[in-house]
């Protein structure tokens, strides 16, 4: 196996990643929330397209449509329920964080005891394959990466196109302006969790249908997200999650590679040395 | 009976342990999110020493503070410039990357994935003498730190929480005083760490992560912050808690998610009614 192949799979990774991680970025920078249970509402949207489709034999488009929207509802539950009880009782970003955790601690507890911890794999066939010559590309990967572009262009749009997305922009320099120029902070708020989870949502459905979910994935993809967000940074939201997306899909798949007991160990490693010399994000 | 002396054991070990994650948490006001590494580190080094060197367990023990605190000050020393948040996530990273050095890089005992076969001294190798050994080893952390609590010590760690531009203009450093109790409390980890790999008789990398890091900020959490009652009171409840669960007869495979899923409901209630826990003395900040 070449480099160059396993730079391909690094890119099809990448584009998990990267729907993880705008929307975490999303709700990171504009509210101010470490969400961590992003990557519960990832999860979920993984295991109700498997169960949909695998148990009561929904088809494919079905589930997966079922499932986004289970994903989005959740998110927006989750803020409405805990993070902004909590907030209001005067939490502040160290409550929700631990707030967030816990939420992630009870869901990952209910798929273990659901799933026995056995992975989840929705296909039951093999992929398509293109022979690029030495290389081969998973026409799953391919379709992946060109979804992921159509819906970072979107976002792009939804943001500097639409009303909402000035009052998102509004939001991330400045929440307290924002609410005494008589925007509808809440409402932008939902709109928020109910876009990024729903992104979420989508690739754990993407997941679960190829590479398989556990109930570790969830905590383990929003990470690396994280990770992502992080390598990128948050001024520029789109361009430096797509960015830090693929460089971490890329390190991924090579340490996968090359090192695999390693993988865990390079991805903190990168994100404590980062947090140290480049808070504001390589590309930020 | 033998049983209950376990129990016993397994709430010290997490009191020790409290004490120590409240010393850094509590009283400092550092988001310590990675205190299981440095358990990890404790539990290692002296199982290593007992076991491939015979080095008599006390010793070993010892050692496992020492080295934990050493570690401990290692890797916060280069934390120590970031601020609230990012040092939080910082710490966070921990956890993965002690569990890959554990998993990696730590020793086996062959066929099996972790550490076991420790040779206990006479006077401990019965349950009721280890039982009362590890009990006289909380009994002392607990004087240790009901001593620092009324100390000028004590006082110079609240206010580094609360006001660190005093303690500056007194001429003092706030900045040594989170480098020596965030020593302080890697040592106690690390001491908990020895004696729980003296309690279980077995250690693996599965111990140290994440969810043990999480554990100790329920229970101090529970108990209350900056507060010794709450660093005791907090393992108490939660383990007969969920010792309990086996005792109503609940099948094994169903206490560790319903432990974690409790525990991750009560830091949600927590946070939302009472962030300063059943006795504690300050709250998690912002």
């Amino acid at each position: 196996m070449g480099s160059i192949q396993t730079l391909a799979i690094g890119l099809g990774m990448a584009g998990y990643y990267a729907l993880v991680a705008v929307g975490f970025g999303l709700i990171f920078a504009t509210l101010r929330i470490f969400h961590v249970a992003h990557g519960t509402v990832f999860v979920t949207g993984g295991y109700v397209f498997f169960f949909l489709h695998r148990l009561y034999g929904f088809d494919l488009a079905t589930s997966a449509a079922i499932a986004v929207a289970c994903a989005a509802i959740l998110g927006v539950a989750i803020d409405r329920v805990i993070y902004i009880p909590i907030m209001r009782r005067g939490g502040g970003m160290f409550a929700v964080f631990i707030a967030s955790l816990g939420v992630a601690l009870i869901f990952d507890a209910l798929y273990l005891v659901l799933t026995k911890g056995v992975l989840a794999i929705a296909r039951t066939d093999s992929l398509q394959i293109w022979n690029v010559g030495a290389i081969a590309l998973r026409q799953y990967d391919m379709a992946m990466v060109v979804l992921v572009l159509v819906i970072f262009l979107l976002l792009y749009l939804w943001l500097h196109r639409t009303r909402t997305g000035l009052e998102i922009r509004a939001l991330t320099d400045n929440e307290m302006l924002a609410g005494t120029v008589g925007m509808n902070v809440d409402r932008t708020r939902n709109s928020i969790f109910l876009i990024a989870s729903a992104m979420a949502g989508l690739a754990g459905v993407l997941t679960a249908y190829d590479n398989g979910i556990n109930p570790d994935s969830g905590n383990r993809t929003l990470f690396i997200a994280v990770v992502a967000v992080i390598l990128g940074g948050v001024r520029n939201l789109l361009a430096g999650t797509l960015l830090g997306s693929v460089a971490l899909g890329i390190i991924t798949a090579f340490a996968m590679f090359l090192y695999p007991e390693w993988v865990t160990f390079c991805i903190f490693a990168m994100m404590i040395v980062l947090i140290l010399f480049r808070p504001k994000g390589l590309f930020g | 009976m033998e049983h209950l002396l376990f129990i016993g054991n397994l709430i010290c070990v997490w009191i020790i342990f409290s004490l120590g994650a409240n010393l850094v948490i509590g009283y400092t006001g550092m988001m310590a999110m990675g205190q299981a590494a440095y358990l990890g580190v404790g539990a290692y080094t002296a199982a290593g020493l007992n076991i491939f060197f015979g080095v008599d367990f006390f010793t070993a023990s010892l050692a496992g503070a020492v080295v934990a605190a050493v570690v401990a000050v290692l890797t916060f020393l280069p934390l120590l410039r970031l601020d609230g948040f990012y040092f939080a996530l910082a710490t966070l990273g921990l956890n993965f990357v002690f569990f890959d050095l554990f998993h990696n890089l730590a020793p086996r005992v062959e066929g099996s994935e972790g550490l076991y076969g420790l040779e206990m001294p006479y006077i401990i190798s019965r349950p009721v003498g280890l039982f009362i050994a590890i009990l006289g080893a909380t009994i002392l952390c607990v004087a240790i730190c009901w001593r620092l609590d009324r100390s000028p010590f004590g006082r110079a760690l609240r206010a580094t929480r609360d006001k660190p531009e005093a303690l500056q203009s007194l001429g003092k450093d706030p900045r040594k005083f989170q480098i020596s109790v965030w020593a302080l409390g890697g040592a106690f980890s690390g001491l908990a760490g020895a004696i729980y790999a003296a309690t279980l008789f077995y250690i693996d990398p599965t111990l140290f992560t994440l969810n043990t890091s999480i554990a100790v900020l329920v229970f101090i959490g529970v108990g209350g912050l900056a507060s010794i009652p709450g660093s005791i009171l907090g393992p108490v409840v939660l383990v007969a808690f969920t010792e309990g669960l086996r005792f109503i007869g609940l099948p094994s495979t169903l206490t560790a998610p319903i432990q974690s899923a409790l525990y991750g409901l009560l830091l949600v209630l927590l946070m939302m009614f009472r962030r300063q826990g059943l006795v504690g003395n300050y709250d998690f900040k912002d």
